[in-house]
């Protein structure tokens, strides 16, 4: 039994790594941990206090965006929304099998696009499209899940709002990020 | 011809390893990491792999793992041929520890390898029972102690019986006693019959196993090769030159220096004083308990003890990264935990354990230059050279991307670049090689001279001798032995937690 | 300071902790679809009910541990009713009861209803969630999504191992909040602490991805060392959670 060790381990291609799953879960669980710290430190601000909430609604849904640019397999930003929640879920006891289903649509949402763009083009409009595509699909969980009451026209708004926010930040946020981590060295063997 | 070619078994035998120009660079990278490494490794050996920090060790470690290539990026050269299953051990337990209960690690790595079901529940607790962790089956990793760890680490590596076992400073992060039972451990292994490739920083403990050194140089390349007496024959100088750690008995035929006693200190004005300390991170589960301690201006207090026994976080108490919950901390004058981050910063350091959990910043120049002030900026080229890490070069470099030494330096220089008085400093030495060592001690007894306060928190019994001062015992909370508070003495003895290992000095001029 | 939770052996071997993770989903998720379909105060207090007997009675969660558990929910529970109270739909709604009158800002009668029937279904998801974190290990979870879902071993195993990092994860964060204070950066939080942690974090998967990988766990063929089985629990669990079910429809 033999195995020839490549010349440069450069992770193209569909098929996950064990480097790439673990990647990709360390993603779900880092932003798990820092979402729950946050979550701690902005507790007592409650619901619609202004700028924090906006970073805490979008903090949710960086993951999936954040790993499939930075790992480029199929299912990443499903598979790490996914730990995110399951962080969320077993370790802070938060929201139960309804944070899956978040986790579930917020990844869904991006995967989705980055899918539309047969995994090839991981640029600025499909990230944009990405994270408006997540943030669509978790404004709508949400109305339905706790702002059912709430009249439309207002609800109509806040989607357009939310919408347009995650399509600006997102990749904002996502490539300074890249970019930050390519700069500390830790993307290499990664593509792009 | 490019590429490497890893065999199992067909051509070496079962526990032995065949090198012929070995060599491996990591993506990215110009230089080597490793190269041209010929050697054969008989079954049943145990090789002792030395080298100042950079050398390729680690890369030597995963390319017997057959790991280069794979997980980590880059061109792997020349060919390796090693005979039958590998069993790695790293140094931090933390990251290879994979499930949440003892015995299902333990299977881990059987599942991966197929074994039968039946197999798998007799060869558990087998092996738990020879890493001495008996019963602990259903215990949860995460409430093992730091020594129970790693020889859970071990216990997975050894599972699936390998013949080969290669083990990366296994004990970096345990305390004396640890560290000593983990070495037993591995006799006992090497008696048994499987060949063992293992680098130890600790050589007072690995010495007497190894029987063949291999020394690598700072470019990557094999400098020395053979049974431990004759390398130091052959290669003395070279190595010491290195800068790689040896035994204080080959340190004396080599006629190393002994230590010289530090030159009286001149003892300036208090800088930290505390009195009943008292804390504890959860209630009722008090970490230091009614601690008195003072440091003062060109004074040297380490405070050694057992893992576990509230020396770090008695530490952070005093710089006022944590508030007392009994008792008072003065730094200063006033509370520490009261004031501001930038009066902070100006008056008190504090160096944590693992240089990469303290980088804010992704390039050397922005992380030793972090919330500066103009002046103290103006001031940073100089004390980056003078820390042989010069902008020019370092600069535009990752923190993250250093070896271990120089990220050890550019964290100090972020903290000296604001000149505070009182430098608490957590397992400063940690994990490094003799020429680091040797500089970070001439750093510190520069800015001891300069009337800086110095609190060093630590295992390393050389760094108790070698900086003198007094010396204070923790354990449990408490403090149990020499002299935390009162006067400051010159010089004087060192009294240590765990029995020491030997390598003290017997004193004397060199 | 984030740590795994320790549950019990009481509540591993109640009759929730013996059934499989994936029952005990399956139905949560029934409930939260019934939740999400009625605005109805009776339905949502049944499956309230429900969920706190489930727990406290099925998953013998100590009451103490399961209201410490709940509290924050309470919070956020009365922040969505007053947002659905305040905002609601029936405000614009001429016919509908007015409570009362603010210049611009109106409540009304059914207004205040919807708001307290969504804090009520806050209370009642809350419920089921800790019903399920509080009986549920980790480790079991994963082993039915492989053994019972048949996902692949790779992902939830690796998933299983990130998770093991999170009081890890959670460490750092707080060294480097330490670090920056004590640099003379200030107390608060940053953006680059974000950045710093996640740097942090893929150093620390690209050792564990070492580690596994060196314990052969990129092959295929993996063994199970423990084994998950269906068995009269699940049937029993499912059972209530359709008479459960069967009540709230009953009920309209």
């Amino acid at each position: 039994m033999s195995s020839i060790a490549p010349p440069v381990g450069q992770g193209g291609g569909a098929a996950w790594r064990t480097r790439d799953i673990l990647v990709t879960a360390v993603i779900g669980a880092a932003f798990g941990v820092f979402m729950a710290a946050l979550n701690a430190v902005y507790a007592g601000l409650g619901a619609g206090a202004g700028s924090p909430w906006l970073l805490v609604y979008l903090g949710w849904l960086l993951p999936a965006v954040l790993a499939p640019v930075i790992v480029r397999k199929p299912g990443a930003g499903l598979f790490a929304e996914l730990v995110a929640a399951s962080v969320s879920v077993l370790v802070v006891s938060q929201w139960g099998p309804d944070a899956l289903v978040s986790g579930f649509l917020q990844g869904i949402g991006a995967e989705a696009v980055f899918a539309a763009f047969r995994y090839r083009r991981f640029g600025l409009p499909v990230v944009a499209l990405a994270g408006a595509a997540s943030a669509a699909l978790a404004f709508v969980h949400d109305t339905v899940l706790y702002y059912q009451g709430v009249a439309p026209e207002l609800l109509a708004l806040t989607f357009l709002f939310m919408v347009v926010s995650a399509a600006v930040l997102m990749p904002l946020v996502a490539f300074a990020i890249v970019r930050g981590l390519r700069e500390a060295g830790v993307l290499r063997g990664f593509p792009g | 011809m490019r590429g490497a070619v890893v065999e199992r078994g067909a051509v070496v035998e079962p526990g032995a390893v065949v090198a012929r120009g070995l060599g491996f660079t990591h993506a990215g990278s110009a230089e080597a990491a490793l190269r041209d490494v010929d050697l054969e490794v008989a079954p049943g050996e145990c090789l002792l792999v030395l080298g100042p920090s950079g050398s390729g060790k680690s890369t030597f470690v995963l390319a017997l793992a057959e790991l280069l290539g794979r997980d980590v990026a880059g061109r792997l050269d020349g060919t390796l041929e090693v005979g039958g299953p590998v069993g790695v051990v790293f140094q931090d337990s933390g990251t290879q520890l994979v499930m949440e209960r003892v015995e299902d690690d333990v299977a881990f790595g059987l599942e991966n390898r197929a074994w039968t079901r039946g197999e798998m529940q007799a060869r558990v607790p087998q092996v738990l029972a020879e890493a001495g962790l008996d019963g602990l089956g259903r215990e949860r990793t995460a409430t093992l102690s730091g020594g129970q760890q790693q020889r859970l680490a071990l216990a997975g590596a050894l599972a699936p019986r390998p013949r080969l076992l290669v083990l990366d400073e296994p004990t970096a992060n345990l305390d004396v006693d640890g560290a000593r039972a983990f070495v037993d451990r591995l006799a006992a292994l090497h008696a048994a019959g499987t060949t063992i490739v293992l680098i130890e920083h600790r050589v007072e403990l690995a010495w007497r196993l190894a029987d063949r050194v291999l020394v690598l140089g700072r470019d990557g390349r094999p400098v020395d090769l053979g049974p431990p007496a004759h390398v130091v024959r052959r290669s003395g100088r070279a190595l010491l030159d290195a800068g790689v750690w040896l035994p204080a008995d080959v340190d004396a035929a080599l006629g190393v220096a002994s230590r010289a006693a530090r030159p009286p200190a001149v003892i300036g004005e208090p800088l930290a004083v505390g009195h009943g300390i008292g804390f504890g991170y959860r209630r009722r589960v008090p970490v230091v308990r009614d601690v008195d301690v003072s440091v003062a201006a060109g004074d040297r207090l380490t405070i050694v003890g057992p893992n576990g026994s509230g020396k770090s976080t008695l530490g952070r108490l005093l710089v006022g990264l944590l508030r007392p919950d009994a008792g008072t901390v003065r730094l200063m004058g006033d509370a520490p935990h009261r004031l501001r981050s930038d009066q902070l910063a100006r008056r008190a350091a504090y160096l944590f354990q693992d240089p990469e959990q303290q980088f804010l910043a992704t390039t050397v120049a922005a992380e030793a230059g972090l919330g500066l002030r103009d002046d103290e900026l103006a001031r940073l080229p100089e004390l980056m050279d003078a820390l042989a890490l010069p902008l020019g070069r370092f600069g535009a470099r990752s923190p993250y991307a250093l070896s271990g030494g120089e990220q050890r330096r550019l964290s100090l220089a972020g903290i000296l670049a604001r000149s505070p008085r009182l430098l608490v400093l957590d397992e400063p030495t940690f994990g490094q090689d003799r020429a680091t060592y040797q500089g970070l001690l001439a750093i510190l007894g520069a800015r001891l001279d300069d009337g800086v306060g110095l609190v060093a928190i630590t295992h390393d019994e050389r760094l108790v001798a070698d900086l003198g001062g007094r010396s204070a015992v923790m354990s449990g909370g408490r403090l149990v032995g020499g002299t935390m508070a009162g006067a400051p003495t010159t010089g004087g003895t060192a009294a240590t937690g765990g029995s020491a290992t030997g390598g003290s000095a017997t004193g004397g001029a060199a | 300071m984030i740590l795994l939770p320790e549950l019990d052996a009481r509540q591993l071997t109640s009759p929730l902790g013996r059934a499989s993770p994936l029952t005990k989903l399956a139905v949560g998720f029934a409930w939260l679809a019934a939740l999400v379909a009625t605005t109805d105060p009776r339905q949502t207090l049944v499956i309230l009910g429900a969920g706190i007997a489930g727990a406290i009675g099925l998953g013998r969660v100590p009451v103490r541990r399961f209201l410490r558990a709940w509290l924050p929910f309470v919070a956020a529970a009365a922040g969505i009713a007053a947002v659905n109270t305040i905002l609601g739909a029936a405000n614009r709604d001429p016919a509908a009861r007015e409570l009362l009158g603010l210049g611009p800002l109106r409540i009304t009668e059914p207004a205040l209803a919807v708001g307290v029937v969504l804090g009520l279904r806050i209370l009642a998801i809350a419920g089921i969630g800790i019903a399920f974190a509080q009986t549920t290990e980790a480790t079991t979870l994963a082993d039915a999504l492989v053994q019972q879902a048949r996902l692949p071993d790779r992902f939830a195993y690796g998933a299983l191992a990130a998770y093991q990092a999170v009081p890890r994860l959670s460490l750092d964060l707080g060294t480097l909040v330490q670090a920056r204070r004590v640099r003379g950066m200030g107390r608060g939080w940053s953006p680059r602490l974000l950045l710093a942690l996640l740097v942090l974090a893929l150093r620390h998967a690209d050792r564990m991805a070492l580690a596994m990988d060196a314990r052969g766990f990129a092959a295929t063929g993996r063994t199970r060392y423990r084994i998950v089985r269906w068995s009269a629990v699940d049937a029993a669990v499912a059972l209530g959670g359709l008479l459960v079910l069967a009540a709230t429809v009953a009920l309209r």
